[in-house]
């Protein structure tokens, strides 16, 4: 498990992160999300000792993260960058080897994901040749070529077509179902919320929220009521706590809260319409975000 | 997995990847390429046997044939070539198919130059031969002319600057010196790029997140000075070979204990810049700039080089020869020339290695903490005193308005007037060193001009 205690860290006049307090567990993904200039990236170097934390701690499995313990971490910052003339295989395996693998586990590790990732024809070639693309798959395997038991991934999603961001996701899963702890930061709510069992959201150095992603939107006290029909708009005024939150022709959004009679809400809808589909969910991670931030 | 493997994995990546890419293997075989022709050419042009073409043109004394091929020394041949006709000889002259005409006895005649071995040579055989021909004219016996006359083997002999010094010594000291110096510089700026090109990159967050920077900086100077090393050790190799294949140019007769002071010096000096070119490179993401930070170092060694130069040419055993061996930053320019020289005492070389050691261990962390500070930090050129001081890697978003905050901060009035002070007294003490060392005050400017020169950048960056 991987924990942020109290971490503090302050830019001159800026704090980039404020009593930053949450945790990722293993074998589950964790959405790090917030606003551009949020902390996330700050908070990710920290883990990987990029910047000294001001007060607060970072532990791993319950002690204080320290230089030894990070070989056991894969990471790929925002920033993506390899040695744009070393060879992809020979750069991989460097990698690993930095992380205390002999060449041959390394280029086993290595030539395993680079076939899963679909770039093994390209392992003798030099990086900069690559397509962006397998420039990202690779920086990928940069990460992995260590087989991690923690994995921090700043902005996994940017830039990637829908097929690769697919790949992307089923392999976080899968890495995730394998026992890894896997933190990655993203601004795709919605992928995140198909993705992530738990999520961490940022604001200024703070954390807003935290936590399992069912259980969060579970515990909101509003419901988001969705309703297609066709026929006259129905008059919700009659219902208390009831919040229109978009109408048009023929399909309306509700925010009610928890406790409203799902009956009386339907009630509402006899008459001279048809309803033709209707749903009761919590708010979305996008509306959890959004209410977070405050924005 | 320790820092230390860490340090060797990156040193043995720079080696590899150095060592493959088609800029090393060019350089070494340029390096390769002049330095066996330096060694083999001369040895072609001259085998050591030279044979010279003199002319003779109308009446001359008969024996000077004979006393010419008398004086000369086994390793010149003269051959005599006779012209009836002076115009014949001087048409020879000038198509070069002779190196001098001797007309008449008493003229000499040349095409360019007099050369002043042959000039004396012929000259001195003239005189002989009509000295000879005028004794036996006034009835002297031949056998007691020829005793008398009998010519006198005059040698030439090279000597050192210093008694108990030869020629050859000197020009080890002054070689080594040269070697020294362009490989700190080269092999410094190698360093130099290497950093900008991780930090430009951004494989330095990658390689920061699994290896402390001290073993990244580390291993990158052991690699390159290795590599360095290496590509040293096979020029001198290759000059070896050639010299002792050829057996032409005579190479100093250098000591072994020498050859491993220069070994020591070269590791040193070069660990001691390479260093802070690693720590200025961290300052700048684009090799231009990175140019332009570190150009002030390659100006320091070249001055250090000039100041040790000189004054070791003025008495490797004088004052300032001494200053400037011990001083770490011209140490490794100015003590290996002084050991060749034979001019130090036993303490000297063990007390600048320990001094250059101890300046080493200062710079290693300075550079590391510059360098730990500077490197994720991307975007314009950082300053100095900002790497030092900040305990920062701020994110990029804030960078801008950051960098400012800093530099307003920094930029003190007392840090300016310190500042100033310290650059204006350092371009004094320079200039006073330099006067004291050459007596020449127009040298002396130069120091003093420069730091004019910097107190007013340092002013309008204010």
């Amino acid at each position: 498990m991987l924990e942020f205690d109290c971490a503090v860290k302050r830019f001159d006049s800026l704090t980039a992160l404020d009593r930053c307090t949450f945790a990722a567990q293993p074998g589950r993904l964790t959405g790090f999300l917030g606003p551009n200039g949020a902390g996330k990236t700050t908070a990710m170097r920290a883990v990987f000792g990029l910047l000294r934390l001001d007060a607060g701690e970072v532990r791993w499995r319950g002690s204080p993260v320290i230089g030894a313990e990070r070989v056991r971490f894969g990471y790929m910052p925002e920033e993506r960058g390899l040695y744009p003339r070393m060879r992809v295989r020979e750069q991989l395996v460097y990698l690993g080897e930095l992380c205390g693998r002999t060449s041959l586990e390394a280029g086993r590790v290595t030539d395993r994901w680079l076939e899963r990732l679909g770039v093994a024809g390209r392992a003798t070639a030099r990086v900069d040749e690559l397509s962006h693309g397998n420039q990202q798959r690779v920086q990928l395997v940069a990460a992995l070529v260590n087989e991690p038991d923690l994995l921090v991934l700043d902005e996994p999603f940017a830039g990637l077509d829908p097929i690769a961001m697919a790949a992307m996701a089923d392999l976080l899963e899968e890495l995730a179902r394998t026992g890894v702890t896997v933190l990655f930061s993203s601004h795709q709510l919605d992928l995140v919320e198909d993705l992530c069992e738990d999520v961490v959201i940022i604001d200024q150095g703070r954390v807003v929220l935290a936590g399992d992603l069912q259980d969060l939107r579970a515990a909101t006290p509003q419901r988001v009521v969705d309703i297609r029909y066709r026929g006259p708009a129905p008059e919700w005024s009659d219902l208390p706590q009831v919040e229109v939150l978009v109408s048009t022709n023929g399909s309306t959004r509700l925010k009610v809260p928890r406790d409203t009679e799902i009956p009386a809400l339907l009630a509402q809808l006899t008459g001279h319409r048809e309803v033709t589909s209707f749903s009761y969910q919590p708010p979305t991670l996008s509306d959890l975000f959004t209410a977070a931030v405050g924005r | 997995m320790t820092a230390l493997n860490q340090g060797w994995l990156v040193a043995r990546r720079e080696m590899r990847e150095r060592a493959r890419s088609r800029s090393f293997r060019v350089s070494t075989l340029l390096m390769l390429i002049v330095v066996v022709a330096a060694v083999v050419l001369p040895g072609l042009l001259d085998d050591g046997n030279t044979t010279r073409h003199v002319g003779v043109s109308g009446t001359t004394a008969p024996a000077f044939e004979q006393v010419l091929s008398g004086q000369t020394s086994d390793d010149t041949t003269i051959h005599l070539h006779t012209y009836d006709e002076l115009a014949a000889g001087e048409e020879a002259l000038r198509d070069e198919r002779i190196d001098l005409l001797v007309v008449d006895g008493r003229l000499l005649e040349w095409r360019g130059r007099p050369d002043a071995e042959l000039q004396a040579l012929v000259t001195g055989a003239l005189q002989v031969a009509t000295v000879q021909q005028r004794a036996a004219a006034s009835g002297l016996d031949p056998d007691t002319v020829a005793r008398l006359l009998s010519p006198v083997r005059v040698e030439s002999l090279q000597i050192g600057s210093m008694p108990g010094r030869s020629a050859d010594d000197d020009s080890v000291a002054f070689v080594m010196s040269v070697v020294l110096l362009t490989a700190i510089l080269i092999y410094g700026n190698l360093v130099l790029t290497g950093v900008v090109e991780e930090k430009s990159s951004r494989v330095v967050e990658v390689l920061l997140a699994r290896v402390p920077a001290k073993a990244l900086l580390g291993g990158k100077v052991v690699g390159i000075g290795l590599l360095g090393l290496g590509q040293l050790a096979v020029t001198a190799l290759a000059a070896l070979i050639a010299s002792a294949a050829v057996d032409s140019v005579d190479l100093p007769a250098v000591t072994g204990s020498v050859l491993a002071w220069v070994l020591v010096w070269f590791v040193l000096g070069y660990a001691l810049y390479a260093m802070v070119y690693g720590a200025l490179g961290s300052l700048a993401t684009r090799t231009e700039d990175a140019q332009a930070v570190a150009g002030p170092v390659g100006y320091v060694l070249i001055a250090g080089y000039w100041a040790a130069f000189m004054a070791i040419g003025e008495d490797p055993e004088g004052m300032w020869a001494r200053v400037l061996s011990l001083f770490p930053a011209t140490a490794p320019l100015a003590m290996p020339g002084r050991i060749a020289l034979q001019a130090t005492d036993w303490w000297e070389a063990p007390l600048a290695v320990l001094l250059t050691l101890a300046a080493l261990a200062g710079l290693v962390a300075f550079a590391g903490r510059v360098y730990g500070n500077a490197v994720l930090r991307t975007g314009a050129t950082l300053r100095l005193r900002d790497a030092w001081h900040s305990r920062q890697n701020e994110p990029r978003e804030a960078r801008t308005s950051l960098a400012q905050t800093m530099t307003s901060s920094f930029a003190s009035p007392q840090a300016t007037v310190i500042g100033t002070a310290a650059l204006a007294a350092a371009g004094i003490v320079a200039a006073a060193v330099v006067f004291a060392l050459t007596g020449d005050v127009i040298w002396s400017a130069v120091p003093a001009l420069l730091a004019v020169a910097a107190v007013r950048r340092v002013r309008q960056h204010r």
